[in-house]
């Protein structure tokens, strides 16, 4: 009688140690696929030198808690982190919230503050002190958007024990049975996460460099707040079989958007300008004015806040080592290592670098104008900062090369430069390949359970689950689309406003409406003061109006063209008449000289029909001088005659 | 001990898809299979947007390659046929041991149907008849590559239909499944052609 109720005791603790680890299991297989950098995928290194058949615990690679489900997973720090004891019992539910953070693609630092909807957060945080938002301090200031994607629950509900065991042996055997349930729901559960749309999503996160502006987070906890109506509408419901116990049964199930095709989840695609702050300009930008500078993080976009992924101390985990025979493993507080603390130590988020994501493809787009005209996402400042996007030192060279070489900037590339007709005609976004998981009708095919099925297959909501759940329903519809602003910074357009600024190229704003008709015209100004432009391509003409100012003033500064048009004379002389305004025209189409070039022609000719007519009176004079001598010698000889 | 059957949805691909859709689907099941401890290994498909699991054992894949190989070399003696390739998990039984005789028989406990009917669709040719009449100008290129792609869509939509029924089966599914050992990865199993089709 005491060796059952021993026996029945070890095997209830052997059960209560199985469902704590399968909490620890799942949620492990559930970050590791959600939690952007926390993990690396296909480890092969170790896997080559793991042997799958060595049972020894010491066999290299495999850890204790590998052995649990004979499952051995990669590591991942979000859900091995802070070992307290955050859950009471094995009663209480695991729910694992999946956090799609987007931020705007224009980061604005005037409009920096605290996003005011962290308040559902904030007040389920409140409710549930023992949840946690990884990313709630960590992105400070800057407004960006919450979406759960997922929603994760793991639960074991206890039935009555009304049948206790009544022997070792069938509680022996329906631990055997339990366990390998577990294990085959747990299978099925690693293939089922990678098989959801947030998985692209993590994948996209770990496998690019590419600057995203969004994020994965997640946060665990044991209360939720129920979704809403609407969002309720956009989410399908998958649960997977339970697994009975002598005494419960361990109950598995998501929510998750079916569809993230309308959530907008641009990356590296071409979007609108904005300035890149404490960008060293050319040292020719002088004149141009200077931009107070914007608090940004230094570093290259490589340089992201990542958290590595750091070797976790298996210390922790030396004494849950768990064998077929199910030999109890020592301390309870052990095994709860493995299950993430909400309440302690948060995943910092990956952190956005303020620069445009897409600088890249379009520097890609305008690499054949690379020599002139650079990205626009810069502005030439003073600041002593490292550039941060490198087109900025073609810039500085275009320019030397410009003061060097005084002659055509080619006007007609930048006014109708494809940069502009580039950022109109901006391909959308593509869409995170949405539509291949939010078909309604792979979803519905599926058979994924309905929450209002009336099966076993479905875990047994209590009361307090159906209010929770209450009003979630399977919906195939494709959920509202949801905008994502991508205005462009426009404040600093004002700055370019310069009165000041000598700008001898001043021409009617009209004439810049068709810039591509008048290549020879360029008007800085009339560009700077367009509303439409956008932002980012000021601060090139800005730099270049500085260069056209100085050659400008060079020519100025320059000696006539008298000696030169000795050349030109001769040349004017065969077709006087019907060159003289072609000249005029073709001086006029050197459009870097303008006006001063016009003017020194003009002069020039004036000088020319000058220097006509005094040949003409030499000619005439030496004609008449030749009569006269030539009259002195008749009149000589008709005297001597 | 019953033989559970699944008949998976029939997948219509054509000849260059027939490995990676195989590969995903037979590692899947035998990943689902595979009770021992294993050290799973994602694998991204090329030709679909789907990520499946392997069990990371390499006489596994090797088992696999060799019979998707041995597939596509009866799907080129018998093209646009419908076929199937049936995976089947067995156990090993000694029937009437005696003294003399120590027969071994081979139980199958669950098998998988994957049926895939494999088309080999006509290369693109020019709408002659349209073109004279036509003014828009219609590229045949454009239209088989629009066509081809419209169905690698509806073929990446139910392969991930499939890879959801195989999970659901697994889930809805466990009494029939044997006890795990400690010594065997995964339960053993044959893949191969049905007689019918052969």
């Amino acid at each position: 009688m005491a060796s059952s109720h021993s026996n029945t005791h070890t095997e209830g603790a052997k059960m209560e140690q199985i469902i704590t680890e399968f909490f620890a299991k799942s949620l492990h297989i559930i970050l590791e696929s959600r939690s952007p950098y926390m993990s690396s995928r296909n480890y092969s290194g170790e896997q080559a030198i793991w042997s799958p058949s060595s049972s020894s615990s010491s066999s290299s690679g495999v850890r204790p808690r590998d052995k649990w489900f004979n499952l051995a997973l990669k590591e991942c720090p979000a859900a091995l982190e802070n070992p307290d004891i955050w859950r009471q019992s094995n009663l209480e539910p695991m729910v694992i919230d999946v956090i799609l953070v987007q931020r705007p693609l224009v980061w604005d630092p005037v409009n920096c503050s605290p996003k005011k909807d962290f308040g559902r957060n904030i007040s389920s945080k409140e409710r549930c002190p023992f949840s946690w938002n990884s990313d709630q301090e960590e992105l400070g200031c800057e407004a960006k958007t919450e979406k759960i994607i997922e929603r994760w629950i793991v639960q074991y509900e206890s039935r009555r024990l009304r049948d206790n065991c009544s022997g070792s042996r069938r509680s022996s055997n329906t631990l055997h049975m339990m366990y390998k349930k577990s294990v085959l729901l747990l299978r099925s559960l690693y293939a089922t996460v990678r098989l959801l749309p947030a998985y692209k999503i993590f994948r996209d996160l770990n496998s690019s460099g590419q600057i995203r502006t969004f994020t994965l987070t997640h946060r665990v906890s044991s209360f939720f707040e129920p979704f809403t109506r609407r969002e309720e509408a956009e989410m399908l419901l998958f649960g997977f079989t339970p697994v009975d116990t002598s005494c419960g049964r361990l109950c598995l199930s998501v929510v998750y958007r079916s569809s993230l095709s309308d959530i907008s989840l641009e990356s590296s695609t071409p979007m609108s300008t904005q300035f890149i702050p404490d960008y060293v300009g050319s040292p020719l930008a002088d004149p141009l004015k200077r931009f107070p500078s914007l608090p940004v993080p230094h570093g290259s976009p490589s340089s992201l806040p990542f958290s590595r992924r750091h070797s976790w101390s298996y210390d922790i985990y030396k004494a849950s080592s768990p064998s077929f025979s199910f030999s109890p493993s020592p301390t309870h507080s052990e095994s709860h290592a493995s299950i993430s603390n909400p309440s302690s130590r948060r995943l910092p988020p990956m952190s956005l670098p303020p620069h445009p994501p897409e600088t890249s493809s379009i520097h890609k787009k305008n690499t054949s104008f690379d020599e002139y005209y650079p990205s626009p996402n810069f502005t030439p400042s003073p600041s002593p900062s490292p550039p941060i996007y490198i087109p900025g030192n073609h810039l500085s060279k275009s320019l030397l090369r410009s003061e060097s070489a005084p002659v055509s900037i080619p006007l007609a590339k930048l006014a109708s430069s494809p940069v502009l007709s580039n950022r109109q005609n901006l391909p959308p976004s593509p869409p995170l390949k949405g539509t291949r998981y939010g078909n309604p009708r792979t979803d519905t095919s599926t058979g994924f359970v309905q929450i209002g099925a009336s099966d076993e297959k479905l875990f047994s909501l209590g009361k307090d689950d159906i209010r929770k759940y209450s009003g979630m329903k399977i919906s195939s519809n494709s959920s509202p689309r949801i905008s994502f602003s991508r205005s462009s910074s426009r404040s600093f357009q004002d700055d370019f406003d310069d009165p000041d600024f000598p700008c001898p190229f001043d021409v009617e704003d009209d004439d810049m409406t068709d810039p591509g008709s008048r290549p020879e015209s360029f008007d800085p100004r009339g560009l700077l003061c367009d509303p439409h432009e956008p932002g980012g391509l000021f601060p090139i003409r800005k730099s270049q109006d500085a260069a056209v100012g100085e050659l400008v003033r060079m020519l100025k500064k320059a000696p006539p063209l008298r000696q030169d048009f000795s050349t030109s004379v001769c040349l004017s002389q065969d077709k006087m008449s019907s060159s003289s305004l072609q000249e005029q025209q073709a001086s006029a189409s050197i459009a870097s000289s303008g006006l001063v070039a016009s003017k020194t022609t003009a002069d020039a000719l004036e000088e020319l029909r000058g220097y006509k007519e005094m040949k003409k009176d030499l000619l005439l004079s030496q004609a008449g001088r030749s009569n006269t001598s030539a009259n002195d010698t008749c009149m000589q000889k008709s005297t001597t005659g | 001990m019953n033989c559970e059957v699944c008949q998976l949805k029939e997948l219509e691909v054509e000849h260059f898809e027939i490995r990676e859709v195989l590969r995903c689907i037979l590692h899947t099941i035998v990943f689902h299979r595979a009770l021992g401890l294993v050290r799973p290994k994602d694998i991204d498909l090329e030709l679909f947007d789907i990520t499946y699991v392997q069990c990371g054992d390499i006489e596994v894949e090797k088992k696999i390659d060799e019979k998707i190989e041995q597939f596509v070399s009866w799907v080129e003696k018998h093209p646009n046929k419908k076929s199937e390739i049936c995976l089947s998990f067995y156990e090993v039984k000694s029937k009437h041991p005696s003294w003399f005789t120590n027969k071994i028989e081979r139980l199958d406990w669950e098998q998988w149907h994957i049926n895939l009917n494999v088309t080999q669709h006509p290369k693109p040719k020019a709408h002659s008849g349209k073109s004279h009449h036509s003014k828009i100008v219609v590229d045949p290129g454009e239209s088989a590559s629009e066509e081809r792609s419209v169905r690698r869509a509806s073929l990446e939509v139910s392969l991930r239909e499939v890879l959801f029924q195989i999970i659901k089966f697994v889930n809805e599914k466990k009494d029939h499944v044997p006890p795990i050992t400690e010594s065997v990865i995964y339960f053993p199993y044959e893949i191969h052609i049905p007689r019918k089709f052969l």
